[in-house]
């Protein structure tokens, strides 16, 4: 008895909260995940949700309750955005390295200064080395979907990782789409209620994070090293079945788009994946062969996955909405692990990135043209003359 | 090499701006208004209560021809003023039955 | 590439903007009813959480897939509704609007009143009025802004239901049967269907149905 509703993504994520039955929500406003926060409290009031409210006087401490109700066994749900994002850093890794399954939903914020509401990814993935499980979506159904398979990923005993739950701030966070919601019954069969390991208790009482010496620090990284080896299969698993409990044909780590014969291809994540697969079609009316592939999760990066799509193509263009401020390649963020991903295929392909969407920018059709041709370029050249193109600034 | 910003979209260094001092014409409110304050300048006391209620500064006292001047660039028609008055001397007019006195913004900001 | 018709609604924020709205999440759902593609989405850079600033929230409307959904204004809208009359005073609503568009306008001033405020009205193709405060004078008071997202539960109470009821009537887009499907308020919409006074400068083009 599914349901079909136009719903933002911040609408969708409140549902995707409400169906997994979380425990403790911890709100505090910013704009835009803020909506998600809205709906949440609205169902709390009217008895949809049965769940402790808490409104933090802060990021910090919204995430340091989540944290809190994570370590005492319930399932807890939080969000943020942009500068909000960072001043919760703090607790990120205390969150990761205690193994608190815990939710936070990142509808994406340029990061002040000044004040610019425009979506830009560079808040959440400032924090992709924090060991949280993060991976952003391209449309409202997939925020949903994205909800539940990352709490079941999450709450996996051998997981145990909390997860960011990323979208594009208004993109995807305030344009509604059709997104189908299901049935409670389907949803318990999928996610079964947390059960936490170690839980505090005054019946069995536990110590969390107690001061170590240096000669254990090494041991912890390793053992939380060690989880990240083999998310990947419970990842596998928990879409493997979610596609079979829901009827949907969802791709585990990366979206595939005309990958088969590209000669040419995009790599690129969040909304305007969906615009690019329009361009796509146009250039492929015009005789090019171009395809894109959208990774699903940063954090565990799907390197085998990637390397594959990509292993016949001759030139990629990576899409960066966000920015790594003298990095590397001078850029963005996905490039740096792109070009690790693929150092070690037998023929590399070309690799040039193009700094767009950035502090909000809606990326035009005629964008993703002016990146084609570029690419034609280098293809023809055999090299990569330039590494960092930025989209609006450049003549041509 | 640095990047190139097309002229139009240039910004200040680090987004430091002046402040304005006084009034400044880069962001005017009167467009937030439905109704407008209309003075009666023979009950008006002179006693400077819509100078001092009103929260954006829009009145203030013209010495020259002893009455109180109203800012029609950014009232934006809270009406504070009018219920504050003790003699009655404000009352609340359509902005519509004006032809003039807004000023005529290309975009909202 | 089919047309996609551009709808933007002004309004006031705070005290008016539930129903700016109503008025375009109901249009884009009655035409969804009829098998069209639709987007309705508020102005994302408005603030709206300032009572009586002017906001604007947005339509579109199109055969087929709308293919760029991203766009963070209607840069030439086709139609344009005011929810409360002096906006017209004090910006350029028609900015951007093609050749024969039309103006809505919720007043119970005669047409060429509110013609004096506009100087630029030779772009118009029609311009309409309903007195949505007469027929229906309930407006909401809002504070959720436009970060609520799509408002699915009592679409259409107020004055957006006769400001509907117009639209219906001088754009032919959506059928009267659609609307009163999808919003709450029949009796109102019912009224604005049949007060609405309509203007028409010349032939607009032959897409609107307003022209002929």
């Amino acid at each position: 008895m599914a349901k079909e509703l136009m719903l933002s993504g911040c609408a969708a994520a409140a549902q995707g909260a409400k169906f997994a039955e979380v425990e403790v929500i911890c709100s505090y406003p910013i704009r835009p995940y803020t909506a998600i926060m809205m709906e949440l409290s609205r169902m709390v009031a009217n008895g949809e949700l049965d769940a402790e409210f808490v409104h933090g006087e802060g990021e910090h401490a919204q995430v340091s309750v989540v944290l809190g109700a994570s370590a005492a066994g319930a399932r807890a749900y939080t969000g943020s955005s942009g500068v909000g994002v960072t001043y919760a850093f703090e607790v990120y890794s205390p969150a990761a390295g205690g193994r608190y399954p815990l939710q936070m939903a990142i509808a994406d914020r340029t990061l002040d200064p000044p004040g610019d509401f425009g979506s830009e990814h560079t808040d959440a993935m400032s924090a992709r080395d924090q060991g949280w499980l993060m991976g952003w979506a391209s449309t409202p159904q997939e925020v949903f979907d994205n909800t539940l398979i990352n709490y079941r990923v999450g709450e996996d005993q051998q997981v145990m990782l909390p997860q960011f739950v990323c979208q594009d701030g208004y993109f995807l966070s305030h344009i509604p789409d059709k997104v189908v919601l299901p049935d409670i019954a389907q949803v318990r069969e999928f996610l079964p209620p947390y059960s936490a390991p170690h839980p505090l208790s005054t019946t069995c009482p536990v110590s969390h994070g107690p001061q170590i010496k240096p000669d254990q620090g090494a041991v912890m990284d390793a053992q939380r090293a060690s989880t990240f080896l083999i998310v990947p299969e419970v990842i596998e698993k928990a879409v493997a079945d979610y596609n079979r409990i829901f009827k949907r044909n969802i791709p585990p780590f990366i979206e595939k788009y005309k990958m088969d014969d590209a000669e040419v291809a995009f790599f690129i994540m969040g909304a305007h994946a969906n615009t690019c697969k329009k361009a796509i079609d146009q250039m492929r009316a015009q005789g090019l062969k171009a395809g894109m592939v959208r990774p699903r999760w940063v954090r565990p990066w799907p390197t085998k996955q990637i390397a594959e799509a990509f292993q016949n193509v001759k030139a990629i263009a990576s899409v960066e909405t966000s920015t790594s401020y003298g990095g590397a390649m001078r850029g963005g963020n996905l490039v740096h692990e792109l070009r690790a991903t693929l150092y070690d295929l037998e023929k590399r392909p070309l690799v040039t990135s193009f700094m767009a969407g950035l502090g909000g920018d809606v990326i035009l059709f005629e964008d993703f043209h002016f990146m084609a041709k570029i690419l034609n370029q280098m293809v023809k050249e055999k090299k990569t003359s330039k590494h960092v193109y930025w989209i609006g600034f450049e003549e041509d | 090499m640095a990047i190139k910003v097309p002229k139009e979209r240039e910004v200040p260094f680090g987004a430091i701006t002046p402040a304005p001092v006084g009034q400044q014409d880069l962001f005017m409110t009167s467009n937030w208004r439905i109704v407008r304050p209309v003075i009666d300048n023979e009950k008006c006391t002179r006693c400077f209560i819509c100078y001092a209620s009103c929260p954006d500064s829009c009145w203030s006292y013209n010495e020259k021809e002893d009455q109180m001047e109203w800012n029609w660039k950014f009232c934006k028609g809270c009406q504070i003023c009018i219920y504050e008055c003790p003699s009655d001397a404000l009352s609340a007019v359509a902005e519509l039955d004006f032809e003039d006195g807004v000023v005529r913004l290309e975009k909202p900001f | 590439m089919a047309k996609v018709t551009e709808l933007t609604v002004w309004t006031r924020g705070v005290v008016m903007d539930k129903e700016a709205r109503d008025v375009a999440n109901a249009f884009a759902n009655a035409a969804q009813k009829e098998g069209k593609f639709v987007q309705a989405f508020d102005n994302y850079e408005d603030l709206p959480d300032r009572v009586l600033v002017t906001t604007r929230k947005y339509t579109r409307i199109s055969d087929e897939e709308i293919p760029m959904k991203y766009e963070y204004v209607n840069h030439h809208p086709d139609i344009v509704v005011i929810v409360e009359p002096t906006i017209v005073k004090g910006i350029n609503i028609l900015k951007g609007m093609p050749e024969g568009g039309l103006l809505l306008i919720n007043t119970s001033r005669p047409i060429d009143y509110m013609l004096k405020f506009i100087p630029n009205a030779d772009v118009l193709g029609a311009i309409a009025t309903v007195d949505a405060d007469g027929i229906s004078g309930i407006r909401t008071v809002d504070f959720s802004g436009s970060e609520g997202g799509v408002d699915q539960s009592g679409i259409g109470a107020g004055i957006a239901a006769p400001l509907l009821g117009a639209l219906a009537k001088v754009t032919g887009m959506v059928k009267k049967e659609s609307m009163a499907s999808v919003i709450s308020d029949v009796a109102s919409m019912e009224r604005g269907y049949n007060e609405v006074k309509i203007k028409k400068f010349r032939k607009a083009r032959a897409e609107y149905f307003w022209g002929s």
